[in-house]
């Protein structure tokens, strides 16, 4: 009985020191993007190849949140001011992230841009992932679960573990392709190196997507420029720019994000094969069960 | 034991209440009012995003009603806390008897999300202890090596 009272009291101390802190850091809690023990290992700044993730657990999987200097969960708070189109959009979009519209806690923050302090329940929302229907681009790389960098001779592949995604960059030396006839879930995406930068420009993203999962829009015509710099052996830096006027009233610069590596064999199943977990959401499971069975009846929606 | 059960439910809402802010579907429910019941597992599916788990609960009239709830972590957090799918569902068989700790919908209707999970014996299944999709700690809460849950 006594070590039984150690245990629950050893739990209980931990759960409340693991509570405090998670409010304390605002949600910017886990491990930071650069390990010390890798300060001196030697890097390749032009290679990107290998397992990058946001995810701030020491698996660096399994959704949750950022690493502690990675970045939020969101593209930025500095947004521009919408156009009419784009209020319209905004407007329209419904999410669940953030915090609850019209509550006290969300009046408590007008720091943060009304798009992160207007969540409802799912079964209210209009968040397209809901559905199981692909990120895009924008929200995918925020998004903090594992990407896996392929590097070919004339592409790059970010494979995303969330939604198991694929995304080509082509690098063949193609110029990023403007007005395309076709829009689609990750729109045409060009890289090149610029120095030390990578420089990946994306057009024709079908503008079902959001931008984050804050529910922000864009148009067919935005322009979404990304610039990775490998500042360490174990990190790379993202900085991204979504441009478009049909939207937004100036170019919106994100947060600057970070990912730090996972080396190969980290992500791994329950009998330990490695490699990136299928993360699908597949609409079996998602749309004809969870939002029928659970979702809705949770939001007192009946259809 | 039932002073142990209780510490382990409020070390365990500790955690989720925190992971619960400004996340997913943690809008959907209220964790500020758990709620725990003595219920039955009518039909679990360990699937992703949302694991979700189904049980009767009979009240002292004998009138059953039918409850649904999300678990938290997802199976890429479940895994990485050594809960697959084969021990979640040997753990969770129809007909087991649970005490289960829910935020429950703050629309009123039989539906929660799970904050922890007790079997029969009082151990915690899947270890259970909080978060929101995709946003709780890795396979939830560990549970105290007191509370025999294989490892």
């Amino acid at each position: 009985m006594k070590a039984r009272w150690i245990h629950a009291g050893v739990f209980l101390y931990g759960s409340v020191l693991l509570s405090a802190a998670l409010f304390a850091q605002g949600g910017q809690r886990g491990i930071p993007a650069a390990d010390p023990k890798n300060a001196e290992k030697p890097f390749d700044k032009h290679d990107l190849s290998g397992f990058w993730t946001r995810n701030g657990s020491p698996g660096g999987y399994g959704g949750g949140g950022t690493c502690r200097d990675c970045g939020d969960r969101g593209f930025g708070n500095d947004v521009p001011s919408f156009t009419p189109l784009g209020q319209k959009m905004f407007d329209a979009n419904k999410p669940s992230y953030g915090r609850n519209l019209g509550t006290p806690d969300a009046a408590a923050h007008p720091e943060e841009h009304i798009g992160r302090r207007r969540a409802v329940p799912p079964a209210n929302g209009t968040d397209p992932y809901q559905y199981c229907n692909p990120m895009g681009p924008s929200r995918a790389l925020i998004y903090p679960d594992p990407v896996e960098f392929v590097v070919l001779p004339d592409r790059l592949y970010q494979h995303f573990e969330w939604g198991y995604g694929l995304r080509t960059i082509w690098t063949d030396g193609r110029k990023p392709l403007m007005d395309p006839d076709l829009p689609r879930w990750w729109g045409y995406s060009a890289g090149r190196w610029d120095g030390d930068t990578f420089v990946v420009t994306t057009t024709g993203v079908d503008e079902r997507t959001w931008v984050d999962h804050f529910g922000y829009p864009h148009s067919v015509d935005m322009v979404l420029e990304e610039r990775y710099r490998r500042t360490a052996y174990d990190v790379v830096e993202l900085d991204m720019t979504i441009t478009d006027p049909k939207i937004y009233s100036a170019p919106w610069k994100s947060q600057t994000k970070k990912f730090r590596k996972l080396e190969k064999g980290t992500i791994k199943s329950i009998e330990g094969w490695s490699g990136l977990l299928e993360d699908i959401c597949a609409p079996a499971d998602e749309v004809d069960q969870f939002n029928k069975r659970v979702r809705d009846p949770a939001g007192g929606v009946v259809r | 034991m039932r002073t142990f059960c209780f510490l382990l439910l409020i070390g365990g809402l500790l955690i989720s209440m925190s992971a619960f802010a400004h996340h997913g579907t943690g809008v959907s429910y209220d964790a500020s009012n758990p709620v725990t019941l003595k219920a039955t597992v009518t039909e679990f599916r360990y699937a992703n995003p949302h694991p979700q788990l189904y049980f009767d609960v009979t009240d002292e009239k004998g009138t059953v009603v039918h409850w649904s709830g999300e678990f938290y972590p997802n199976p890429a957090q479940l895994i990485q806390g050594g809960w697959g799918r084969k021990r979640s569902t040997d753990a969770l068989p129809f007909g087991a008897k649970i005490t289960i700790t829910l935020a429950p919908s703050r629309a009123g209707t039989p539906v929660g999300a799970i904050l922890t999970l007790l079997n029969e014996k009082g151990e915690v299944i899947m270890g259970v202890a909080g978060g929101g999709p995709g946003e709780a700690p890795r396979g939830g809460a560990p549970a105290p090596s007191g509370a025999g849950v294989p490892r």
